[in-house]
């Protein structure tokens, strides 16, 4: 089974994967969507998220080989994916994999690096498209505009309803695909800022 | 004097210092911490990966080579020795002017 969600908040996704794992699906990857296998419910299963990037595969190995050791598996993560899950695999490896706040709320600020970091990404890309005026504003006035068939909004009856609806779709990808940009930057930020609330919320530190 | 800006080490930092006096790999670093402070510290995978990670940018340890391909074996550097006598310094004056106080 597949399921598609963001999660910003880490405590509630951990409380989801969990909750899935009670009615027996079992969380075993991520890529785009959390995959999940059916099982018999596992009531003890207790996962954990971590949020980190490495620069290399021996430095993701280290750090799972780390994890091992104290008592947690690496169940989904990459290099570059940013969260890594781990499910505790033995009792005695305790309840989290942190022993102080400051070091638990950090993830939130290396989220909201991130999320930023792909915003900023952006904003070349939608400054050029505007500068060399592959964005047309009038469109969005007018979107009579984005139909290049000759005469047809001359035509009448079945004729005009099927070049109009063929037409539709590139008309729609002509005018008004650029608008993804500013719809991610501004769905990026929004995450950026989500994540360095709840950073400062984790982090009572930085509230004095 | 200026006091060194990394000071006051955490309870954390210091005794992974300490543990790092001799060659150790991560796994090793939390059983010696654990023991160290009579098992009063006992640090998490998660706050211990961030901990190295910090430290090794602050060239207070360095890798080491080991014969174990997926563990990395850290030892401390001479500039992580002398922040821990700093600290060992600071927590000693800190002490002296307490017990002074109450006598």
């Amino acid at each position: 089974m597949k399921r598609f969600r963001i999660y910003v908040d880490l405590d509630k996704e951990e409380k989801w994967l969990n909750e899935m794992a009670n009615k027996g699906w079992k969380f075993h990857g991520k890529c785009i969507n959390y995959e999940f296998r059916e099982y018999s419910p596992d009531n003890a299963a207790y996962i954990k998220i971590d949020y980190r990037s490495f620069k290399s595969y021996d430095d993701l190995e280290n750090y799972i080989a780390l994890f091992k050791d104290s008592g947690w598996e690496h169940i989904a993560g990459t290099k570059t994916s940013g969260k890594q899950y781990f499910k505790r695999i033995e009792e005695t490896a305790g309840d989290d994999i942190f022993s102080d706040i400051s070091s638990k709320a950090e993830r939130y600020k290396k989220m909201s690096n991130m999320w930023l970091s792909l915003a900023v990404c952006y904003i070349p890309i939608f400054t050029a498209l505007v500068l060399t005026k592959a964005i047309s504003i009038n469109a969005l006035l007018d979107p009579k505009l984005l139909y290049y068939t000759p005469g047809l909004w001359q035509k009448t009856g079945e004729a005009f309803w099927r070049a109009f609806l063929f037409e539709t779709p590139f008309a729609i990808m002509r005018g008004y695909i650029w608008l993804l940009f500013p719809c991610l930057i501004i769905l990026y930020f929004v995450f950026a800022v989500k994540a360095q609330k709840y950073y400062q919320k984790a982090n009572p530190k930085n509230l004095i | 004097m200026n006091r060194d800006k990394n000071l006051p080490l955490t309870e954390t930092v210091y005794y992974i210092l300490l543990a790092l006096l001799e060659p150790a790999h991560g796994y090793l670093i939390m059983q010696k911490v654990e023991a160290l402070s009579d098992g009063a510290v006992r640090i998490a995978a998660g706050t211990l990966y961030g901990a190295i990670e910090n430290l090794l940018k602050l060239k207070f340890i360095q890798p080491v080579g080991s014969d174990d391909g997926r563990r990395k074996v850290y030892h401390i550097t001479e500039e992580g020795k002398k922040v821990v006598m700093l600290d060992f310094e600071r927590m000693k004056h800190m002490i002296d002017v307490t017990s002074n106080k109450f006598k």
